[in-house]
């Protein structure tokens, strides 16, 4: 029988971390960290941190618990100006879309973005042109430079704003952020990163890669609770985003403050906003470790490659330790015959302790190994192969 | 008002925490290490303490 969380509510306890090693790709860099399970205990009721909010009562002044400094030592940490959290990376895009995109305005993003990118966009009735990505999925500075002289031809002037992702979700594949960067700034573009599955991974400094914004996921990336996000800016460009209100009410008079317009004054309390301020000092020191988060998703790439008929559809050999792999011609061979056709797969895995790729997918999967330790990653791989010669495909070991 | 049993729970509820966050890394074996094994045993002992803290404090 399952546990449920207490007294009259229907919610189960969830154990899938607990029980399995997850590799699903949007999951794993969100897992909390121990200090962010313990805050939310602590910090979980949903106005707790304004308990010692003062004057001028803005959520990046709070300096019990030290958001203040939170929010200097982000900007800081990722070589830019200023930092604020936003309830997710998507409020971050429409924040900088809020900005900068009237309707009609063209802007630039690169075609492996998100759906929310491209929302954000449409939120602001601007006109969307995409970056073409080349046949080996990867967004360039060439292809970029070409569609910016599209956009002036079309539009008569350079395109407002300009969307990349550092690494995309649906390849993993790393782009070449500094180089369109440059590109775009010699158009005066302003530029924004898509740091969702980089910030809180991997090491990202705004200034090494020229860019106006970085957009983080704290949900996605930074071992933080939903939802929960980073928007960093130059000192230029946090002056249009992080804008203060101007406005008064014409028969009250009322003002605000220093309330900032994009964000409708304060963005995260309780949960997220401790969870994501417990695991910083964490998420800080992981980025430089991941080397060894590479190593183990080359562990399990590898025995995946191994498998004949196998292929990695992600750049290799990797950068990142999400990966987009290809099983039409190995497990989706067996799942031709199997009694639990395209079930087989997760089902196996599932049976070992291995959860997070999609029920069914057998022919075009994703699947992401951040945060495994070396021993899960030798059981992952052991695993697959185990799968594989049960069902008779070929192992080339 | 008591601090203490207040200061116990949140001890408590940290000490499981721990041993939570090791099921986690040791999924799905649950084969700890000895630094591991050491681990649950230090978060079980405070358990323990504080549940007697709570005893003596709220009954």
């Amino acid at each position: 029988m399952s546990i449920r969380c207490g007294g009259n509510c229907n919610v189960e306890a969830r154990m899938r971390d607990e029980l399995a090693i997850n590799i699903d790709p949007i999951q794993v860099g969100g897992r909390l960290t121990p200090e962010a399970m313990k805050a939310i205990i602590a910090w979980g009721d949903g106005y707790s941190v304004c308990d010692n909010c003062r004057k001028p009562f803005r959520l990046d002044y709070i300096e019990n618990p030290p958001l203040k400094d939170f929010h200097a030592d982000v900007a800081e940490w990722l070589g830019m100006a200023q930092a604020r959290t936003v309830p997710g990376a998507r409020r971050g895009f429409q924040q900088v879309a809020e900005a900068y995109v009237e309707k009609g305005d063209p802007v630039l993003i690169g075609s492996l973005a998100h759906y929310t990118s491209y929302l954000s966009i449409e939120g602001r009735c601007g006109v969307i042109r995409e970056i073409p990505k080349t046949e080996d999925n990867h967004i360039t500075a060439e292809a970029a430079a070409e569609r910016i002289e599209d956009v002036i031809r079309e539009f008569g002037t350079a395109p407002k704003l300009l969307y990349i992702d550092q690494v995309d979700y649906q390849f993993g594949n790393i782009h070449d952020v500094k180089g369109i960067a440059k590109v775009a700034h010699q158009y005066d573009i302003p530029v924004l990163c898509n740091g969702v599955y980089t910030v809180g991974i991997m090491p990202v400094n705004g200034k090494d890669l020229g860019v106006d914004f970085i957009v983080g996921s704290g949900h996605k990336s930074m071992a933080a609770p939903a939802p929960s996000g980073i928007l960093a800016a130059t000192e230029e460009g946090a002056e249009q985003v992080f804008r203060t209100t101007k406005s008064s009410g014409d028969l009250t008079g009322r003002t605000f403050g220093l309330k900032e317009v994009g964000i409708l004054g304060c963005s995260l309390m309780g949960a997220p906003i401790v969870g994501l301020l417990a695991s910083f000092p964490t998420v800080r020191e992981r980025v430089n470790h991941f080397e060894g988060e590479l190593s183990n998703s080359k562990l399990i790439v590898e025995a995946l490659r191994s498998i004949e008929g196998t292929k990695i559809l992600s750049e290799y050999p990797r950068r990142h330790t999400l990966t987009r792999v290809d099983t039409t011609n190995s497990f989706d061979v067996v799942a031709q015959t199997h009694k639990k056709r395209g079930f087989f797969l997760s089902s196996a895995l599932s049976k070992k302790g291995i959860t997070g790729i999609i029920p069914g997918a057998t022919r075009i999967w994703k699947y992401n190994t951040y945060g495994m330790t070396r021993a899960q990653a030798e059981y992952v791989a052991a695993t697959y192969l185990e799968i594989a010669e049960t069902n008779g495909l070929a192992v080339n070991k | 008002m008591s601090q203490r049993a207040a200061d116990a729970v949140f001890q408590g509820l940290f000490s499981l925490t721990d041993i939570r966050y090791i099921l986690r890394t040791t999924a799905p074996q649950h084969k700890l290490s000895d630094e591991e094994k050491q681990k649950v045993e230090k978060a079980l002992a405070s358990v323990e303490k504080q549940i007697a803290i709570l005893r003596g404090e709220l009954l």
